[in-house]
């Protein structure tokens, strides 16, 4: 059972208000997108439900407990977080990159366990790795790059996924096959999926929910099919636009 | 598969390392048959080859082990958690701070007074400068922890000249400025027991980070989402070069190019993780000045050459080898 | 170096006889009346120009002596040369203070040649001493140019009188001593004050054959096998690092009683107390020797 329930956050930088009282819940099984402008407050809502981020006021509970006071081991073996175009300083081998990802489990010193190298297949395997297991990750293209953070991610098995952005700058086709993995973990493996997203098209077929943000304030949160619509569009994003179709056919289009 | 490559590489560093030791035990001015090195070292007595080997030669070879596994493994801590690799074990101004505390040892006369003054002083100057760094950069990142450090550099360098320049007759200038080029020559087991403490606590210390190193390499963001307390594995990686580098050069004086070095010449064999580095690191530090601490005496210069002059002049040439090299692999 | 302010025992070798014969009153004492009447102020710019000039004259003749002096001159010496004003060498102090002769050492920057030679003051320049007829040599040369050639001469016969003394008690077996000021720091060798001084104590230098390298470890020094250790004592009341390879703790253990300190203005500068020293340094070699018992 995972569930996430973020209350009264407040979090201001600089004499200005990034986050304005923002409550969410969110439960296993979600897939949530969450919209909203550059400067919306996304990034600071992601990382303040990561437990990164300390609001002013307000708090987080998963399953009830208040992330603040989980050690941060423990967490990051609950919780898996990755932040806008994440990348590697050092030239490392593909899977020696998504091992970092068992980092939270793993003793100061000591090598591999059985256990922990087929995590590391099962999780090279499930983001299309394999053939790239040993490339170097500062030489991966963007979207290889972008399925080996996810597997670095995916590898400790966390019940709670938020990353910012994951589609952002992928192509179509690596970004649709990156937006039906995430609609996947979450369908298929019952893990809570929150991912701040720009294409809404992705958003609208992909994710099961959606939080929209305006000025650190949540303006709309439900299932995306029905919130997203013209006059969302247009609070959100001072767009005018016109939400059609339905299910994998649904599309957004603004002039 | 690097993990098989890294035996290898560590047996090769322990046996050439082990070869050097024997070799620094025969080498110096006085020349002893190897018969006579091995008679020495199995029975003690008061005859000139026994006191020359256990006296002089072995706290000598074991001080530039100590040494120079400081200088590698802390220049590897250093370029894990900047993810630089021109960081240096001077980075965060711990060396320059333990050069100034010997320096005012020596200078204040304290060093005349108390033989181990030197090395004292010169561990507090490490942990006075630590702190500053720390406390100029807490809150910040890694950058803001770099620029403290090179502030906190340049006071001690400032201090340094100032206690030269008011050096109270020419000589002990002189003297200053010889002991900061560094040299192993004619220190005794006292130094090996006033320092290895230090050392090895710090040398614990620095190795306990590998695993922090190896998520920093995913940016300060993914490391800290992964369950690594920043703040922490910075307190940690300070102190543990204030207690090594410290201790290090307060008895050795400041020694270049080691800790730069010794971290990229390990690299190509073990991989780029900062912990696979850290132990090959610290075994090719302690070779290096092992080398150059044998080059010292078997070069045939009437004044035995300083370590720090020594290191700095065949490192030159390998820093620009590195830096030809990084711009070849760099994306 | 051991002793880098002037004339010791590390000035190269044979190049002190040279100096000596080419030193000379450089200019012609000025004005008429002054041909005769001995120079009334007196400034030295040499460490061992100091310890002669206190030696020879009373005090109210000489202008300023170098800061030095107050520190690392001869330790009998050093109270009276503190009564007197000091210089830190610059050419303004050598104006300000209207000298009507300059002492100084060899090295002398040209700057201040050039101020002495546009105010007309003479100057006399000290070469490095080695031997006891270097020591008789300049101490003339001294007391000549500043008028007080009876007394140069007393100090002279004292010190003839002292060394023949030294020489017919000559222990038959030479105290083995080698001078080491601590890590990597120079050796006496055999032309040398320090030498002639050390032989007519009664020891034998054992750092001769040594000195020919710049410096000496303590392998070297186990090696050559020596009863005493002797050091300068030139800024022995100043922190030094030799201090500490000094205080190795193989020293320690193996001379714990033969560790004599000299004092370096002394045994370095050629002066006629040396044979004074010379003699104060053969009962410490023999206490040495005896305190060490038979090895």
């Amino acid at each position: 059972m995972t569930r996430l329930a973020a209350s009264g956050l407040k979090v201001s930088r600089g004499g200005r208000w990034i986050l304005q009282s923002v409550s969410v819940e969110a439960q296993r099984g979600e897939f949530i997108a969450v919209l909203g402008p550059n400067g919306a407050g996304k990034s600071t809502l992601l990382s303040v439900l990561a437990g990164l981020l300390k609001p002013e006021e307000g708090r987080v509970l998963l399953d009830g407990q208040p992330v603040a006071g989980i050690a941060p081991r423990l967490l990051a073996r609950r919780r898996a977080f990755l932040p806008q175009n994440p990348r590697c300083d050092w030239p490392l081998p593909v899977e020696r990159l998504v091992a970092l990802g068992l980092t939270p489990s793993l003793p100061a010193f000591g090598g591999f366990t059985a256990e922990d190298g087929a995590r590391i297949e099962l999780a090279l395997a499930a983001c299309d790795l394999l053939e790239h297991r040993q490339q170097s990750a500062t030489t991966l293209s963007g979207g290889e790059l972008s399925r080996a953070m996810l597997a670095r991610a995916l590898v400790g098995d966390p019940d709670l996924l938020i990353i910012d952005e994951p589609l952002t700058g992928l192509d179509p086709r690596h970004a649709l096959d990156a937006a039906r993995r995430l609609g996947r973990l979450a369908r298929e493996q019952g893990k809570l999926v929150i991912a701040a997203v720009h294409d809404l098209n992705l958003a609208l077929r992909h994710a099961t929910r959606i939080w929209a943000l305006r000025d650190g304030r949540l303006l709309a949160d439900g299932p995306a099919a029905t919130t997203l619509n013209a006059a969302l569009l247009r609070e959100v994003y001072d767009v005018t636009g016109c939400v059609a179709g339905e299910g994998a056919q649904a599309y957004v289009d603004y002039a | 598969m690097r993990g098989q490559r890294r035996a290898p590489l560590l047996g090769l560093l322990l046996a050439a390392l082990a070869a050097l030791f024997v070799l620094s035990l025969l080498s110096g001015r006085v020349w002893l048959s190897a018969a006579q090195v091995w008679d020495a070292l199995r029975s003690p007595s008061d005859q000139l080859p026994s006191l020359i080997v256990r006296e002089l030669r072995l706290p000598r070879a074991v001080l530039a082990c100590l040494v120079g596994a400081t200088l590698g493994l802390a220049g590897a801590v250093l370029q894990g958690l900047t993810r630089n690799p021109l960081a240096e074990p001077g980075l965060l101004g711990v060396s320059s701070g333990a050069a100034l505390g010997a320096v005012l040892a020596i200078y204040t006369g304290l060093a005349t007074a108390l033989p181990l003054a030197t090395p004292v002083l010169g561990l507090l100057g490490a942990f006075a400068a630590a702190l500053l760094t720390l406390t100029l950069g807490r809150g910040g990142g890694v950058l803001v922890l770099i620029l403290a450090g090179a502030a906190v550099s340049g006071l001690m360098l400032a201090g340094t000249a100032l206690a030269l320049n008011l050096a109270p007759n020419p000589y002990a200038a002189y003297e200053i400025s010889m002991w900061l080029l560094g040299s192993l020559a004619d220190k005794s087991w006292d130094h090996v027991l006033l320092a290895a403490p230090f050392i090895v606590a710090g040398l614990l210390l620095l190795a306990s980070t590998g695993r922090a190193l190896d998520a920093l390499g995913l940016g300060e963001v993914q490391a800290e989402s992964l369950g690594i307390d920043l703040a922490r594995v910075r307190a940690v990686v300070l102190v543990g070069t204030a207690l090594s580098v410290g201790a290090a050069t307060s008895v050795t004086g400041a020694i270049g190019f080691i800790g730069l070095l010794a971290p990229h010449l390990v690299r190509p064999f073990v991989g780029h993780e900062p912990r696979q580095v850290l132990l090959p690191a610290a075994l090719a530090g302690a070779l290096l000045l092992l080398a150059a601490d044998i080059g010292t005496r078997l070069l045939p210069f009437e004044q035995e050459l300083k370590l720090g002059v020594l290191t700095g002049l065949t490192g030159t040439p390998f820093f620009l080898w590195l830096v030809l090299r990084l711009r070849r692999v760099a994306p | 170096m051991s002793f880098p302010i002037g004339p010791a025992h590390s000035v190269s070798r044979g190049a002190g006889a040279l100096i000596a014969a080419a030193a000379c009153l450089l200019l012609a004492l000025p004005g008429g009346a002054g041909a005769q009447e001995p120079p009334r102020r007196i400034l030295s710019l040499n460490l061992c120009a100091d310890q002669l000039l206190l030696a020879l004259l009373p005090p109210e003749r000489i202008v300023s002596l170098t800061w030095l002096s107050r520190s690392e001159g001869d330790p009998d010496l050093v109270p009276l040369a503190r009564r007197i004003a000091a210089n830190h060498g610059t050419a303004e102090e050598v104006l300000a203070a209207q000298p009507d002769l300059v002492i100084a050492g060899t090295y002398t920057t040209s700057a201040t040649r050039r101020l002495l030679a546009r105010t007309a003051t003479p100057l006399l320049e000290l070469p490095a001493v080695q031997d006891w007829a270097g020591i008789r040599r300049v101490t003339r040369q001294v007391a000549r140019a500043v008028g007080a050639e009876a007394r140069g001469a007393a100090l002279l016969s004292q010190m003839d009188a002292t060394l023949a003394a030294l020489a017919r008690t000559r222990p038959a077996d030479p105290v083995r001593v080698i001078s080491w000021g601590g890590g990597g720091s120079d050796v006496p060798g055999r032309d040398t004050l320090f030498d002639q001084i050390l032989t007519a104590a009664g020891g034998e230098n054992l750092g001769a054959p040594l000195a020919g390298r710049a410096s000496v470890d303590l392998e070297q020094l186990l090696q050559a096998r020596p009863e005493v250790l002797m050091r300068g004592s030139a800024y022995a009341a100043m922190p030094a690092v030799r201090n500490q390879a000094a205080a190795h703790r193989l020293i320690q253990r193996l001379y714990p009683q033969a560790q004599l300190t000299y004092p370096e203005a002394l045994y370095g500068c050629g002066v006629p107390k040396a044979a004074q020293a010379a003699l104060a340094l053969r009962a410490q070699l023999l206490a040495a020797r005896a305190a060490r018992g038979p090895r």
